[in-house]
């Protein structure tokens, strides 16, 4: 018998309270993309809540900053989104291709090792936000070079490495040195055992990896608020550059645009990954 | 020396990690396409025995021989031996047919001898027609004949089974034994398999070692290990014997449990030894005609159809009696029983 989610037996006011906790939960959780999705609808120029009428103004404002040159605007936000999306692929590649080598490593090593090097990658997360960039724009200052992009890679791969080698150690665990050895029993090299074997068996801890590093480093704004400069900058800045004075609601449009594509990137490695790794 | 038959030679292997010395000179001989069985207790030195013949843990100081060559340094994926693992191991992201070829694929055979091979291989293991099946859609029978047949693909000059048995429920395990001995005489593969079940060793093995504590106890076939076992460990490892106190009486005789039999021990008259009795090798006479023979009380009584269990106590000391239903006198629990002990069947070491 499958037990239910709901108790059903016990006394009532056990059950309004899981009710009671549940609901105000996915509200806390809910309530802000529903008043921004509410609010990108409205039809006047100011942001009360809620709006006096409905209309598409300011997703046709959205598109319109995408299509035409905006010669009042310092940064473009199509530099800035491209910037962001560049930024956030290079952050996941390299996310990637430093954790699968270092999740296996970790797995099959010393156990001690192993907890400690998790422990350090695990800094960034309980390191205040401000703190980190403060720290990183000091090492970018005292190099005094010019880096480009990668003045904001290179914290965001900080920033995101926890949560891939998470994922990259969770799929290693599930797969046993027997396996492996079957596979060098047979003839297969070491290096060719884990490319024929271990490499397909992580591929959902992998992929949860890949999208929890793109999510993460397309929506930072911290860090990347000490690092940006004039050239190289992202759409949270951008976006955050637009409301400090007076709130734009096209930028509430823009975000829900950013909402919907973050949600189909989500139920697309679910599906794709199909229960086989947690993506939170 | 090596006989020319002798297919790998375990040249005095130790192994030790640390302080704890796991095998300790360990020296067989493996004849050409003989089935071998390590058994012993568990932390014994069967299965890093075994890993050592596969590469997967070096040996610190002996030679493995094959075929009068030196294979001690070759890492694992050279040396071409099929392993079946405890865990089976199967890839779980490849269909059967894929399983079994991989080792093919590896070894660049063209794709058409790739299928014809897979499809011989599901005939000889009877499983014709699941050769795109995930391996998760199979059942635990299955995947184990997968898994031998995988390992058979790339036609290793050494088996190697790791209790590969030891996850199958009771009566498909002894099934199981009988296919897997019938394949290995189809194939011909010197074999070695490591278990700790004794009824599993003595249904496969052309030779048995029995390993402890990382020395070789014994090593001969089934039947000798059996009836004339080369000490008290081995004897009751084997189909739990009767261990009781026993001395040399006088030339060619020794007493046990009080009764004087026909035995020679080789040791002088005065000697402390200790008997080693199968429970199917004591009969069972009634009280009134002991003659001599020690006398003890039913204490636990069985009939398992074709054999009575029994355990009869003689002074403080519990026997366990097999006996064949048709021989057994009409007992109950409590009643008093003699016992005949045959000297011929009777194992005795020095205590």
């Amino acid at each position: 018998m499958r037990v239910g989610l709901l108790p059903t037996e016990g006394k009532s006011t056990y059950r309004f309270m899981v009710l009671f906790l549940a609901t105000i939960g996915i509200l806390i959780s809910s309530l802000p993309v529903i008043v921004v999705t509410i609010m990108s609808f409205s039809g006047s120029d100011n942001t009360g809540f809620p709006p006096p009428e409905l209309s598409l103004r300011w997703y046709w404002d959205v598109v319109a900053m995408f299509t035409q040159e905006d010669a009042n605007s310092a940064q473009s936000v199509v530099d800035s989104t491209v910037t962001s999306l560049l930024v956030a692929f290079i952050v996941m590649v390299i996310s990637t291709m430093v954790c699968i080598p270092l999740a296996y490593a970790l797995a099959r090593g010393d156990r001690r090792i192993r907890e400690g090097m998790e422990l350090l990658f695990t800094l960034p997360l309980v390191f205040p936000l401000v703190i980190l960039g403060i720290a990183f724009l000091l090492i970018a200052e005292s190099l005094r070079l010019d880096i480009g992009i990668w003045r904001i890679v290179i914290p965001h791969v900080a920033l995101v490495l926890p949560f891939v080698l998470r994922n990259c150690i969770g799929a290693m665990n599930g797969i046993s040195v027997e396996t492996e050895e079957a596979a060098i029993s047979l003839g297969a090299s070491p290096l060719r055992a884990i490319w024929d074997v271990v490499i397909p068996l992580m591929r959902a801890g992998i992929l949860a990896g890949l999208i929890f590093a793109l999510i993460i480093s397309f929506n930072e704004f911290t860090i990347t608020f000490f690092m940006y400069t004039i050239d190289v900058s992202t759409l949270p800045i951008w976006m955050y550059s637009r409301t400090v004075s007076s709130l734009d609601p096209s930028t509430l449009a823009l975000s829900v645009f950013i909402i919907v594509a973050d949600i189909v990137l989500i139920v697309l490695v679910d599906k794709l990954i199909a229960g086989r790794a947690n993506l939170f | 020396m090596s006989t020319p038959d002798t297919h790998l030679h375990i040249d005095n292997v130790s192994k030790s990690f640390g302080d704890v010395q796991a095998l300790k000179g360990v020296d067989l001989e493996i004849k050409r396409g003989s089935f071998v069985c390590l058994l012993g207790p568990s932390g014994c030195g069967k299965t890093t025995l075994l890993r050592i013949i596969a590469g997967f843990e070096n040996a610190s100081s002996g030679r493995l021989m094959l075929d009068g060559t030196d294979i001690s340094q070759m890492p694992p994926h050279k040396r071409g031996f099929g392993m079946v693992f405890q865990s089976l191991a199967l890839f779980p992201h490849m269909s059967v047919a894929k399983n079994i070829a991989y080792g093919l694929k590896l070894r660049k055979v063209g794709k058409a001898e790739q299928r014809d091979r897979v499809e011989e291989l599901l005939n000889v293991i009877e499983l014709p027609d699941i050769a795109d099946r995930p391996v998760s859609a199979l059942s635990g029978g299955q995947r184990q004949r997968v898994a031998i047949a995988r390992a058979l693909a790339i036609q290793p000059p050494l088996f190697l089974l790791d209790e590969p048995l030891s996850a199958l429920d009771a009566k498909l395990r002894d099934n199981m034994q009988i296919e897997l001995r019938q394949l290995q005489q189809k194939f011909g593969v010197t074999t070695i398999l490591v278990t700790h079940d004794q009824h599993e060793a003595m249904m496969l093995a052309d030779e048995l070692v029995v390993l402890k504590d990382g020395e070789v106890y014994q090593s001969a076939d089934p039947a000798t290990v059996y009836q004339e076992p080369a000490n008290s460990f081995v004897a009751d490892f084997l189909g739990a014997a009767n261990l009781v106190p026993a001395n040399v009486s006088k030339d060619g005789h020794v007493t046990v449990m009080g009764q004087e039999i026909a035995c020679d021990t080789g040791h002088p008259v005065g000697t402390r030894l200790s008997a080693a009795m199968r429970a199917e090798h004591i009969g069972l006479v009634p009280a009134s005609k002991a003659k001599g023979h020690p006398v003890g009380a039913v204490k636990f009584l069985r009939d398992l159809g074709p054999t009575t269990e029994l355990v009869i106590a003689v002074d403080e000391q519990d026997l366990r009696v097999r006996c064949d239903n048709a021989t057994v006198p009409d007992l109950s629990i409590g009643a008093q029983v003699a016992l005949s002990l045959d000297g011929g069947r009777l194992s005795v070491f020095k205590a």
